[in-house]
């Protein structure tokens, strides 16, 4: 335990050099302020936004849209993962589809969303499913189609249904590779809704980080930026413990 | 069938393709809306595009780029993440800012790194490089970190020095995760040269997609999504040859490891 408090305190090391570093760099007159402001200055903006409805409000819709896509390609990614995997001519589509789409660079069909969905929240959020969904129902094949097949026959041999069998064995099996595939996704819904609020919006903190652009303010600059990685980390926290919960009496796992 | 499709392997993503642009003409036709230009006619728009000498050069303007960046990237990463693998300490120091690191989009730090080093090649081989480093320093770190200990002491035992170690034992048996971070950074390194373009309008394939966009030439914007996603697909197969040649010995790579922790 102290062992592990000792090497979480060197990985404050590098942060905190990085930061003393910046104060250096800007106290010694190496860079104008306007280009680099100090640290300090940064952060106490950030304390400031964090408790000024305006600015949770477009925290809140950057959320809202993240998470509305991210439950999306949950919701599309794992079925069709595991039918793919246990249904031999399902996957001998699903295959080759994944094949060719996984590897397009999403932000690209942004246009085209944006031609056929608006500008509003219907095109940022497929484009989060799109970017989405890959990870997952990649991580979701493969765990499901390295389940043990002894489990399967198993429970089939016991009297299951098949159905029953894809509920009761193979999903509980596959747990660990969807939530694998979870994270990277969440991490990449992070990105992608940013970028997109970057395109067009009018809201979210990828737009706050567009305004400041346009009118200079280069501290409200570093404010969405550092509230995106705040936001990343929080979820990617919330998303170990759902793992540590729900993976109870796994084994290597946690 | 598949007698057919082991002799062929490119076979069924062949049929995707051609799938998916079918799919496309329906909709565009059931759709009859003017936004959505049917395939036939993007994929008409093709040789416009290509043919054009100025076009030609910024796609492969967007492409220089890009392989410099992740040429660099992986010359700084893959050093760095063995080191992170094979010592407690290392890890233990990077590993946080590296945590915090990832969730930020890269190509979203492109105004700042603007102001900094200007609109110029500079800034995007940069926004391109952090974009890349990540997957590859994570993956390069796993695999240093699951080396068999044995293969080590064997190799120590029969007198083999560090540095033999490290190119001989240690490299080769990190490369298959090695790669599998590359393939991750592929795809990170064609949306931020995408992105890094649409922001720093100066050239590239970003620059025209997302001009065409603005100036409503709708035609142009499909067909570049149609020319970008080709390269998306030609990168994926051609990093697959690669793969099969450089450890075509190892198991099947898992399609997908497990992020930062």
């Amino acid at each position: 335990m102290i062992a592990l408090r000792r090497e979480s305190l060197l990985g404050l090391l590098p942060i905190l050099a990085l930061l003393a570093a910046w104060q250096g760099t800007v106290a010694g007159g190496l860079v104008p302020p306007a280009l680099l402001p100090p640290p300090a200055a940064v952060f106490g903006r950030l304390g400031q936004n964090l408790v000024d409805p305006a600015f949770l409000g477009h925290a809140g819709v950057t959320l809202y849209r993240l998470f509305a896509g991210f439950l999306i390609a949950l919701a599309i990614g794992v079925p069709l993962g595991l039918a793919g995997a246990r249904i031999r001519a399902l996957g001998a589509v699903v295959r080759p589809l994944v094949r060719v789409l996984a590897p397009v660079p999403k932000i690209a069909l942004y246009p085209a969303l944006i031609l056929s969905l608006g500008f509003d929240d219907a095109s940022k959020i497929v484009l989060v499913v799109a970017d989405a969904l890959f990870p997952i129902l990649l991580a979701t094949f493969a765990g499901a189609a390295s389940v043990e097949p002894k489990l399967v026959w198993s429970a089939r041999a016991a009297g299951t249904s098949a159905a029953a069998t894809l509920w009761k064995v193979v999903l509980p099996a596959t747990l660990p590779a969807i939530l694998t595939g979870s994270r990277i996704a969440l991490v990449i819904a992070c990105i992608v809704v940013f970028l997109a609020e970057m395109i067009t919006s009018t809201d979210g903190l990828g737009y706050l980080l567009v305004r400041a652009t346009r009118t200079f303010q280069i501290v409200d600059m570093f404010v969405p930026l550092l509230a995106i990685s705040g936001i990343g980390l929080l979820l990617n926290g919330a998303l170990a413990l759902a793992r540590r919960h729900l993976l109870r009496g796994f084994p290597e796992e946690g | 069938m598949t007698a057919i499709v082991r002799r062929l392997p490119g076979l069924p993503p062949l049929l995707a393709c051609l799938a998916l642009l079918l799919a496309w003409q329906a909709f565009a036709h059931w759709a009859a809306r003017g936004g959505v230009p049917d395939a036939l006619s993007t994929v008409r728009e093709l040789p416009l595009i290509l043919g054009d000498r100025d076009s030609l050069g910024a796609i492969a303007e967007s492409l220089r780029r890009m392989a410099t960046g992740f040429a660099i990237a992986l010359v700084v990463s893959v050093p760095l993440g063995l080191v992170m693998g094979r010592s407690r300490i290392a890890a233990a120091l990077l590993d946080p800012l590296f945590m915090i690191a990832y969730p930020v989009p890269k190509a979203a730090l492109m105004p700042l790194i603007m102001l900094w080093l200007g609109v110029g090649d500079a800034s995007k081989l940069l926004v391109i490089v952090l974009g890349v480093s990540l997957p590859i320093i994570y993956h390069s770190a796993a695999g240093a970190r699951g080396i068999e200990e044995k293969m080590l002491w064997s190799a120590r035992a029969m007198g083999m020095g560090p540095v033999g170690r490290l190119t001989r034992v240690v490299l080769p048996a990190v490369l298959p995760e090695i790669l599998v971070g590359c393939r991750t950074g592929i795809v990170l390194a064609l949306i931020t040269m995408i992105t890094s373009e649409m922001i720093a309008r100066q050239n590239g394939a970003g620059n025209i997609l997302f001009s065409a966009l603005d100036m409503a030439q709708y035609e142009t914007v499909y067909a570049m999504i149609l020319i970008v996603s080709a390269l998306g697909i030609a990168l994926d197969m051609l990093f697959e040859v690669l793969r099969a040649r450089l450890t075509g010995w190892a198991d099947d790579p898992h399609l997908i490891a497990a992020p930062p922790s």
